[in-house]
């Protein structure tokens, strides 16, 4: 028997499926009794308040925004039933699928950012250096800083051509550039602030992926002449797998409902340049007064945001198996 | 070790009658805190206000709203401060579930879109009496028909908000300057020689939260004869003033007259730029100079209306208003409470609170109002030939105007124009449309 053929048998052994088919030789689950005793209902009582006060404080909202959401209401009027027009005329609007577009470029540069800058700081706070708890502390103060306090900074670095930023790069002989002025750099201006901003959440999921790993695995790799990139592509990687989809989906959906970092330093503009779909919704609810459009943005978002959820926490559970 | 909760311990009966009895001190709390909450009287009149200036303004405002003692059986008023924050929001929730005030200020507009609403109590009877003991004489020309609806009037003006052109007398005179502009025409020359000592002519900022941008776009609209709506109130802004306006603008951003990354400038931002003598010319409201603060208290000066190309005068200003609402316990009241406010209210100007420019006239005569020379100069010279949003079809203001009043599309229009690179008639279409489908 060859390994490749063993390590199939031993994958579907721990999913309890037989050798020979698909499940006949696995345990079937056991029917327990359903019955309710008065031990139940009496947990269920207790339960009962804060089930009630769950439903009031999210089914409630969430129901009632879907309600707006089909109608053509303001903040002051509930206004009238249009159906899925809302839904149909966002879907047919430019500005939408501008504002979808960078929310994408947004989140993909957000999420793998932040993760990739996490991981490597991640990795180098492994090893033992003089005074490593402070520079852990500095290097979480981006995480720990209100974002108004940091968006003001980063406004302050680069806005104005006598901001720090546009002075060295003026001194580079990169002439004046206008990082919030022109269009894409105000892009990718907006996107490094994501980085920045997220990287030591990142830094903390990563470490403690890491610390679970256990180091002797590490040691085995060596004496089997593993390289250095050989045993983190081939250990690290695989083994903080699950780990790492969680910060990817928790990630997600933090870029994908960042309206600070976005409003406060751009507004979204230039010309709607970084206007992500969380702030479009903003401005269409409180500035245009539009609520149902507006509702009807943030439910598309919630739609794309549990697609995206449900795949990756798929991804877990493949991870989980292997 | 834990407590473990057994059902012969704590019965189904047990909970019930427990959870009846917490639901029972929960309804008479309740009860008990409406009447525990009392002290005031079920006709007081509430009264909120937002932070008009600094902080000694709600301190100011909120002693001479207490200090009010109501005759007959008008109720007593309270006072009570809105952040500027959310404030739609808390407008919105309070005024929709009936828990708002009976009387108070807001955004410049509010009024119109709670009138639309049948939410505002019309102020034509307090007009009316106020014919009468002079405080109708006493508002500056035009502005309470700035409040006038088809219904009646939606609000009474309350302060001033004014776009006014500035510049650093320092910078003038280091650029060889020796006349403030005049029209156009001037203003380009003045900007040419600030440019040469590489200072802005034409200081600006349409970022985040900042609308004075595409309050100067209208402006100059305005001040060429046009505007955003028409006298049916419907947006028409692809006229030829506009274009010749927006031709103008476009002039100065290509000429690199402007700032490059103004579109993108907060308030902050502008003023920074004043303060490190970047811009030595520009539009915005009438308290810049103390805004940016220093020797540019002194420093900055306000210049004169400049003649539009079509040989007019015009700007843009905001009456801010005050309002009543439906909601009150007595509309007697409100307006028994907003005559002796009105009466009383000199001190938030002659106190040096920060409030925005005066809107009657016997405020703007006192001696402590005189000793500011910009703001006197703003009443005396850009109040009369300024305008509302509502131009060029009328002045006075309606819901409508929401549409242009700090919205995305305004943002938009002017951050295009600021960019340099769309022709005046493609932006001003560009907006037309927004403001059509919004």
């Amino acid at each position: 028997m060859s390994a490749s053929s063993v390590a199939e048998n031993l994958r579907r052994a721990r999913r309890g499926v037989g050798m020979s088919g698909s499940g006949s030789g696995a345990p079937r689950p056991t029917r327990k009794s359903k019955k309710f005793t008065a031990r139940t209902w009496t947990l269920l009582a207790f339960a009962l308040p804060s089930l009630a006060l769950l439903l009031l404080l999210n089914l409630y909202p969430v129901i009632y925004a879907g309600i707006q959401s089909l109608r053509s209401g303001s903040l002051i009027d509930s206004g009238t039933f249009v159906g899925l027009q809302n839904y149909t005329n966002i879907l047919t609007e430019p500005a939408f699928w501008k504002a979808a577009q960078f929310t994408v470029i947004f989140t993909v540069v957000g999420v793998f950012g932040s993760w990739l800058v996490g991981l490597v700081f991640a990795l180098l706070l492994r090893t033992r250096i003089p005074a490593g708890g402070v520079f852990k502390v500095l290097l979480l103060l981006p995480w720990i800083v209100p974002v108004v306090v940091s968006s003001t900074s980063w406004n302050w670095l680069v806005a104005t051509p006598q901001s720090p930023f546009p002075v060295i790069a003026s001194h580079l002989g990169l002439g004046n550039v206008l990082f919030l002025a022109d269009p894409v750099l105000a892009q990718v201006t907006v996107c490094i602030f994501k980085v920045w901003i997220s990287f030591p959440f990142m830094m903390m999921m990563m470490a403690s992926a890491l610390a679970s790993v256990d180091t002797n695995v590490y040691e085995a790799a060596k004496v089997d002449g593993a390289s250095n990139w050989q045993s983190f592509r081939l250990i690290t990687l695989p083994l903080i797998a699950r780990t790492t989809f969680v910060s990817w989906i928790l990630m997600t959906i933090f870029c994908v409902n960042d309206f600070p970092t976005i409003f406060l330093l751009t507004g979204g503009g230039p010309v709607n340049a970084t206007q992500s779909l969380v702030v479009l919704a903003y401005l269409t609810v409180f500035q245009n007064f539009q609520t149902g459009p507006g509702v009807a943005i943030a439910f598309l978002m919630t739609f794309v945001l549990v697609v995206i959820s449900v795949v990756l926490y798929r991804q877990i559970r493949k991870v989980n198996v292997e | 070790m834990p407590t473990q909760i057994t059902s012969s311990a704590f019965s189904r009966r047990a909970f019930l009658g427990g959870a009846a009895g917490v639901a029972s001190i929960a309804v008479l709390a309740a009860c008990s805190s409406g009447g525990g909450s009392g002290g005031t009287s079920s006709k007081t009149i509430k009264f909120w206000n937002m932070p008009w200036g600094n902080t000694t303004f709600n301190t100011l405002d909120k002693t001479i709203t207490t200090g009010y003692k109501p005759s007959g059986s008008n109720g007593a008023a309270t006072y009570q401060v809105i952040q500027w924050a959310n404030f739609t929001q808390t407008f919105a929730s309070a005024v929709s579930s009936n828990t708002g005030p009976a009387v108070s200020s807001g955004g410049g507009t509010q009024a119109f879109q709670y009138a639309a609403q049948g939410k505002i109590a019309y102020a034509d009877d307090l007009i009316d009496s106020w014919k009468s003991n002079g405080l109708y004489d006493d508002f500056l020309p035009g502005l309470i028909d700035t409040m006038k609806t088809d219904k009646g009037y939606a609000a009474v003006p309350y302060n001033l908000d004014m776009r006014v052109l500035w510049y650093s007398k320092s910078l003038f005179e280091k650029a060889g300057i020796d006349e403030a502009p005049t029209d156009w025409q001037s203003y380009i020359d003045a900007c040419k020689k600030l440019k040469a000592i590489g200072v802005y002519g034409w200081g600006q900022g349409s970022g985040a939260g900042n609308f004075t941008g595409s309050h100067t776009m209208v402006s100059h609209m305005i001040n060429n004869g046009g505007g955003l709506f028409d006298e049916n109130q419907k947006p028409n802004v692809v006229t030829q003033n506009n274009i010749e306006a927006m031709e103008f603008m476009l002039e100065l951003v290509k000429n690199g007259y402007t700032d490059p990354a103004a579109a993108t400038y907060t308030s902050a931002n502008v003023q920074a730029q004043w303060k490190a003598k970047k811009f030595g010319m520009g539009f915005d409201g009438a308290a810049l100079n103390q805004n940016v603060g220093g020797d540019f208290q002194t420093d900055l000066v306000v210049g004169t209306p400049l003649v539009g190309q079509n040989g007019g005068k015009g700007a843009l200003y905001f009456p801010n208003n005050i309002m009543m609402y439906t909601n009150t316990p007595s509309q007697k009241g409100s307006e028994a409470f907003l005559t002796y406010y009105y009466k009383n209210m000199a001190p938030l100007w002659t106190k040096n609170t920060g409030v925005g420019l005066p809107v009657l006239q016997s405020i703007a005569d006192t001696a402590e109002f005189k000793a500011n020379a910009n703001a006197v100069k703003v009443i005396k010279e850009w109040q009369p030939i300024s305008k509302t949003w509502a131009s060029p079809g009328g002045d006075a203001l309606f819901a409508g105007v929401t549409v242009a009043d700090g919205t995305p599309a305004m943002s938009n229009f002017t951050q295009s124009i600021l960019g340099g690179k769309v022709s005046a008639k493609d932006a001003l279409t560009t907006l037309q449309n927004a403001l059509k489908s919004a």
